[in-house]
């Protein structure tokens, strides 16, 4: 019998995954690595550490779940988190850490090209909007404050390109997470001299682009003997978790959307056009150069939620972080909708999509005589959604959408499900797998090996678990309250500067 | 004299404030200090305290403590010290009856966790007027109580530092400054019990925690971190195999390139050259 292996290099973990040919999760397995925070800003993990744990978790599942079920593996594919930077020397030894999405060093290099026209043209020409998570404004960064150790780079790469240079040798990068670097021209599918010029490097410097189909590289021999893999198993470059989990969320039609909601979060469409948006708020990463996926990302989504739960938690009788949050819900479940007029902005990370605002912060507004602890619990909650359902109404400014999908850890919770269909008065449903991700790369992986005719024809074998129907009365309160959730954000603009400059100045 | 390892016991009153009287000094023993009544400005490794009643404060040897200006405020004030063995490396000595294991968890909670001198340790009130009062009576089984005090102190100390640092509410805290312990020491062989002492958790409670939170046991996360770092010096070329080897942790070179030619496939020389 033949399988499939998905490797997810995520954002606090791999996942390595295991499907036979008709879709089945046969097995799946992760490992964590650390996330090192040197500086406020920064947000670093050790390439070496993630490499050493993938392939200890992929050996150990090959080993312990896969040839004793006489599996024999046909096709290996990756995935991987968006906008990661490593820059390697000539010798492609990592200079230092890799630098992840979720660091904001970057902030002024990417504030002033904003403001600049070369800001728009570049955003035009990439697709992704000009924020410090970009690759683009890591090597910028890097350039101006580091310079010994950017003219020691030979080639600066995402985490993705590095995993793969290291099992097969070959330096590769799939459009995916190209079109996620701020360095790809999207539209001519090559590398665009602008933001290269703007970054100070060429060509050269990044690794080669590939569609996510790419199948032109090998295992060492070395990795072939450990991990008993035969020479001719097809090496798949993939595409980015964004991309994977709006294919394994099945939302090929054009009336669809999917909101993913883990730690951080995301609103998707997909189509075979880019969105030109001139607010410059939206994202375009191609799947494809056909299957554009176009949505907004929240940098405040579970683990703010995670975050109250660790300061205002319950822990006399929960034994765990999980636990008490299931308290925490099951509390916020008994107040009225709208949190009796409390409103809370989630903005503790500062915020992507559609505020573009590093720094931007939390705040509870409207706080009463009446209010409870309950009733916080419950703005908290609702105040995440409030931000998703904003990042959705700039994407329907630009398609109409008439039902969600949902995936992720706290948007899968049945409680925050029925107030994002409340929030949107849309129809939302679950999805049948746990891991759209993994789903998504199986479903790539299947389409190249001819098992489905194409992406769309794979995307259809999605099924829908649950379907939770809107309620129009809430939707009319929640309403409401969104229209002082929206302009609460862009009336304290000047103090979330003002007030994000003194606690960089001060807290410690 | 019935207690070597008791340097000094002292519950003093302190009425008025002389120059000179508490000046700042690197100690060679464990110093022990309780607060009962007052408030006391010290300077201990450099750094500012106040203490209040109810505070311990706690001192290892080569760090340094004194009051501020060399003052010893006015206010009242268990003081203990004690001789560590093995130059000062071996914080409970003989005298001590913990098991062994537990001996070793103890020293690399209190040292692992030396910059937090000061903590709050109410309980620790009663065991203090306990110790005076064996000492003093001398009563039929007091050479015995007298070392269960002391050991009951240290493991309320240990417990206490732990509770302050490692909360359960965030166990991925917890975990990462687990981590950054192990690389700080990774030439040490660590036991599951060491790394479970250090969270405060029992044996059993930690191994399962960190297989759901990592999907490693604790040690196969530690040879994970021992073949990431060994990787990194590989890469460097400077540092020969054997070295690399016994500086990550591993028994012998021959150790080393079995473990990790089994998982990357090269042995550590090839993976040198390629």
């Amino acid at each position: 019998m033949n399988c499939i292996i998905i490797i997810e290099m995520g954002t606090d973990a791999v996942r390595v995954f295991a499907f036979d040919l008709s879709g089945n999760l046969i097995s799946s397995s992760k490992g964590h690595y650390p996330t090192f925070h040197e500086q406020p800003d920064h947000s670093e993990q050790d390439p070496e550490q993630m490499f050493i744990t993938m392939l200890y978790i992929l050996k150990n599942l090959l080993n312990e779940k896969i040839y004793p079920k006489k599996y024999t593996v046909t096709c290996i594919c990756f995935g991987s988190s968006m906008h990661s930077l490593l820059a390697v020397d000539k010798d492609g030894i990592p200079l230092g850490n890799a630098i992840t999405w979720a660091d904001n060093r970057g902030k002024k290099e990417a504030a002033e090209l904003k403001q600049s026209g070369l800001g728009e043209e570049i955003y035009r020409a990439t697709g992704t909007p000009i924020h410090p998570m970009s690759s683009l404004i890591k090597i910028a960064w890097m350039k101006n404050h580091e310079p010994e150790k950017f003219k020691q780079a030979q080639k600066f790469m995402p985490i993705k390109s590095y995993i793969i240079q290291q099992l097969t040798g070959d330096c590769v990068i799939d459009y995916s997470i190209a079109s996620a670097t701020g360095l790809m021209n999207i539209h001519k599918l090559t590398w665009d001299e602008a933001a290269l010029e703007f970054a100070g490097i060429t060509p050269q410097e990044l690794p080669d682009l590939h569609p996510v189909f790419y199948s032109g590289v090998t295992l060492k021999k070395e990795y072939q003997r450990v991990l008993k893999l035969s020479p001719t198993v097809k090496i798949l470059i993939g595409s980015s978790d964004g991309c994977l989990a709006t294919l394994g969320a099945g939302v090929w039609e054009n009336s669809m959307a999917t909101i993913t909601i883990e730690d951080s979060g995301a609103f998707r469409i997909i189509g075979d056009k880019i969105i030109e948006d001139p607010k410059q708020q939206i994202f375009n990463y191609l799947l494809t150069d056909k299957h554009i996926i176009t949505g907004g990302p929240t940098s405040n989504g579970g683990v703010i939620f995670n975050w109250f739960a660790k300061q205002f938690g319950d822990f006399r009788e929960a034994f765990d972080i999980d636990q008490s949050m299931e308290m925490l819900i099951e509390e916020a479940a008994g107040v009225e909708v709208g949190s009796g007029g409390l409103i809370f902005l989630p903005f503790l990370h500062g915020e992507r999509a559609p505020i573009w605002n590093p720094n931007s912060r939390g705040c509870y507004f409207g706080v009463n005589i009446r209010h409870e602890r309950k009733h916080f619990i419950r703005a908290t909650i609702e105040g995440i959604l409030y931000e998703m359902y904003s990042i959705g109404r700039t994407l329907e400014k630009h398609r109409h959408i008439e039902s969600l999908s949902i995936n992720g850890s706290f948007a899968s919770i049945p409680f925050c499900t029925q107030i994002i269909a409340d929030l949107f008065n849309k129809p939302v449903s679950t999805l049948n797998h746990a891991d759209s991700i993994g789903k998504g790369a199986f479903l790539l992986s299947a389409t190249e090996m001819g098992i489905y005719p194409s992406l769309e024809e794979a995307s259809k074998t999605v099924t829908m678990h649950q379907t939770y129907l809107p309620n129009a009365e809430n939707h009319k309160v929640y309403a409401q309250y969104f229209k002082v959730f929206e302009s609460l954000i862009t009336k304290v603009a000047d103090e979330f500067d003002a007030i994000s400059d003194l606690q960089q100045r001060y807290s410690q | 004299m019935h207690f070597p390892h008791i340097l000094e016991f002292t519950h003093k009153k302190n009425n008025t404030i002389q120059l000179n009287s508490f000046n700042s000094n690197v100690t060679d023993c464990i110093c022990l200090y309780y607060i009962l009544e007052g408030k006391f400005s010290w300077m201990i490794d450099l750094q500012q305290h106040t203490l209040y009643p109810g505070d311990f404060a706690l001192v290892l040897p080569g760090q340094r403590i004194g009051g501020e200006s060399g003052i010893l405020n006015i206010g009242a004030l268990f003081g203990l010290k004690i001789s560590a063995e093995d130059c000062g490396k071996l914080l409970l000595g003989k005298w001590s009856g913990l098991s062994k294991k537990e001996k070793l968890s103890i020293n690399q909670i209190l040292l692992v966790n030396k910059q937090q001198l000061v903590l709050k340790l109410k309980e620790a009130q009663v065991l203090m007027y306990n110790l005076q009062l064996e000492l003093q009576n001398e009563e039929v089984g007091f050479y015995t109580r007298v070392n269960q005090l002391l050991d009951e102190l240290f493991v309320l100390i240990s417990r206490q530092l732990i509770r302050q640092n490692n909360s359960r509410r965030d166990f991925p805290q917890t975990f990462l400054k687990l981590e950054q312990t192990l690389r700080q020491n990774l030439a040490h062989q660590w036991t599951v019990e060491e790394m479970a002492a250090l969270t405060g958790m029992g044996t059993t409670a930690f191994t399962e925690k960190v297989k759901n939170y990592s999907g490693f046991s604790p040690l196969n996360y530690l040879i994970n971190i021992r073949i990431t770092e060994a990787t990194k010096l590989l890469k460097k070329n400077e540092v020969n195999v054997t070295d690399i080897a016994l500086s990550t942790g591993f028994y012998s070179s021959q150790h080393f390139s079995t473990t990790f030619k089994k998982l990357t496939g090269y042995t550590p020389s090839e993976f040198r050259k390629k």
